[in-house]
């Protein structure tokens, strides 16, 4: 089975560790990708030179520069980009912004923190069936 | 005009009606009673010369038939004639109008006269001396004879009559005046008091409606700000009332701008606590998530006071959450409306009993419990938190829960009871501030917001609640809810 890219738009250290770790106990073979912002993370997807291909991009929602939602239209704007799947992984349980998502054409919708191990939450579940 | 002034000028014309009144009537009676009187004394007078005539006839008579039969006893009239006569003639003229009174002076004069003429004769007739004889044929022959005395008696007599005639047409003229006066003074009255009705009547009319519809609009105005709506309105009269309803409306407008600020400063705390518990909650997972770190990380070279100091932090740090899940709840309050919705209170409380109260537990309904149209989750959120409550602090053996409802004019009070631990008079306010628990945090793990949310969202809903226990024995919540919010 092929190994998995993943890119996680986190800026929190905490959050990022959290993930990490996460995954790590999940033993799921990754290859993990981290942009501390939505600039960084357009510019990671789009340069001409060692471009990130992620199969999956976990994205968090309160970020500085370029939030997730804003990031995440820009992706679906992209031809080449638009099909990735995409998770959203937040500490946001409003239901603006949990609508907002799901109009602009996310996969998931998974509250912080990220627990793979325990895959009760439905969208938990569905991230862990893209990464295996 | 200021509506003193209207009230003062609206008596002052009435009041100027009724003198006037009373002065027309003043004069007409005087003028009845000025004509009556005349009536009666035209009587006296008529009367009065019917006995001056009738002495007058008899002293004729009585010096006629001296003469004829020359016997003195025929004289006795005459004689008695001259001393009333005068009388009469100084009283009758006291009683005559100016014409009257110039005809009387002439029956006087043509009356004196005749007494003249007949003393002359009656001297002659009663001389004894030789030429009285002939001296008295003489006058006999020449005026007797010639008629002069009877003329002059023709002369009274027509006098007389014509006297009377015209006393009698001066009588029927005065008795015409007396009816016309008499018809005038009904009418005159008549009209005066009806005019007087009729402007009472218009006055008080308009007067009514000045008043009475105006202060209707301004109670109107007043239940509607009571009721929270602030309106104003309009009144353009230039009166006491006007002022009244300047200041009413400065007071609706005050109340408005006051009400709205408080809304707005409301939210804003609302707002505020929600951003705030909010952002807070981030780095408290974060430090939440570093201990669980350590302790996976460093499994095998911890010490047990290390652990438990560990333990401790966590412990703190899931307070800290709870409590910030709390904040974020109580400032949600409100937020969330789902739109009213009909809710059976029985069905409703069915659910939250079989969620939250254990088997052990007795549950007594009291009483119907109504049909509400509301906010479900808001009245759900109440009695969960209220029932909650009741099994959280009971050490009974037999612990019960007793809930009431009682029907009232707008809206039902409920009660939820208890036979726990009951709470002490001084704390009866406390317990609805937020974070105030009664207990060692550390010995009894609650955060402290229930009651705090259950108060919101009560007086949300235009209710109040209150806490009625006896230490040791129990307590019991009381709380209102409108019957319909539609």
């Amino acid at each position: 089975m092929k190994q998995k890219t993943i890119l996680l738009v986190e800026d929190d250290y905490l959050d990022v560790e959290s993930v990490k770790r996460s995954l790590k106990k999940s033993n799921i073979p990754h290859t993990l990708h981290v942009a501390h912002n939505g600039v960084d993370a357009i510019e990671m997807l789009t340069r001409e030179t060692d471009k990130v291909s992620p199969d999956v991009i976990l994205l968090d929602i309160n970020m500085p520069k370029m939030n997730g939602l804003e990031f995440l239209g820009i992706v679906k704007s992209y031809y080449s980009l638009k099909n990735i799947k995409i998770f959203i992984i937040t500490t946001s349980a409003e239901e603006y912004d949990k609508m907002a998502a799901h109009n602009l054409g996310v996969t998931g919708y998974i509250l912080k923190p990220l627990d793979l191990k325990n895959t009760k939450a439905g969208d938990t579940q569905k991230l862990l069936a893209e990464l295996c | 005009m200021s509506i003193r002034v209207q009230l003062a000028l609206g008596f002052f014309i009435l009041i100027l009606i009724f003198l006037i009144d009373f002065e027309v009537n003043q004069r007409l009676s005087n003028q009845v009673i000025k004509n009556t009187t005349y009536i009666s004394n035209s009587e006296t007078v008529i009367r009065n010369s019917n006995i001056l005539h009738k002495d007058i006839i008899e002293m004729q008579s009585g010096f006629r038939g001296f003469l004829l039969t020359g016997q003195d006893v025929f004289l006795e009239p005459y004689y008695e004639g001259l001393r009333s006569v005068p009388v009469l003639v100084k009283d009758q003229s006291k009683l005559l109008s100016e014409g009257q009174r110039k005809k009387l002076m002439l029956i006087d004069s043509l009356h004196l006269e005749w007494i003249e003429y007949a003393n002359l004769l009656i001297s002659s007739k009663l001389d004894t001396f030789p030429e009285a004889s002939t001296k008295y044929q003489k006058l006999f022959n020449t005026k007797f004879r010639a008629e002069v005395g009877k003329k002059l008696n023709d002369r009274i007599h027509n006098l007389f009559l014509e006297m009377d005639n015209s006393e009698y047409q001066i009588r029927q003229e005065r008795r015409a005046a007396l009816q016309e006066t008499l018809r005038n003074t009904k009418t005159i009255t008549l009209t005066l008091t009806m005019a007087s009705i009729v402007l009472a009547l218009l006055s008080s009319f308009y007067f009514v409606r000045l008043i009475t519809k105006r202060i209707s609009k301004m109670v109107k105005l007043a239940e509607a700000v009571s009721k929270g709506e602030f309106r104003t309105i309009e009144d353009d009269k230039h009166d006491e009332l006007n002022k009244l309803a300047i200041s009413l409306n400065r007071m609706s407008q005050t109340l408005k701008k006051n009400f709205t600020e408080l809304t707005k400063k409301n939210s804003e705390l609302d707002q505020f606590a929600y951003v705030v518990s909010h952002d807070l909650k981030a780095p408290l997972r974060g430090i939440a998530n570093i201990i669980s770190w350590i302790e996976e990380d460093h499994e095998k070279d911890t010490t047990p006071e290390i652990r438990k100091n560990l333990a401790l932090i966590k412990g703190r740090t899931s307070r800290l959450e709870n409590m910030i899940n709390g904040l974020l709840e109580y400032a949600r309050v409100g937020k969330v409306r789902k739109g009213l919705e009909k809710v059976n209170v029985s069905l409703l409380l069915q659910e939250v009993i079989d969620l939250l109260v254990p088997q052990n537990f007795n549950v007594i309904i009291e009483g119907d419990m109504p049909e509400l149209v509301t906010e479900r989750l808001h009245i759900q959120q109440v009695f969960s938190n209220l029932i909650s409550n009741a099994v959280k602090y009971n050490d009974k053996a037999k612990p019960t829960i007793v809930i009431g409802a009682k029907e009232e004019q707008s809206h039902y009070r409920f009660s939820v009871a208890d036979n726990g631990k009951g709470i002490e008079k001084q704390y009866f306010e406390k317990i609805f501030v937020i974070f105030q628990t009664l207990q060692e945090r550390d010995a009894f793990e609650s955060t402290g917001v229930g009651l705090a949310i259950v108060k919101k969202i009560i007086e949300d809903h235009k209710g109040s609640i209150t806490v009625e226990s006896v230490p040791g024995e129990g307590t019991e919540f009381r709380f209102t809810w409108p019957k319909n919010e539609l």
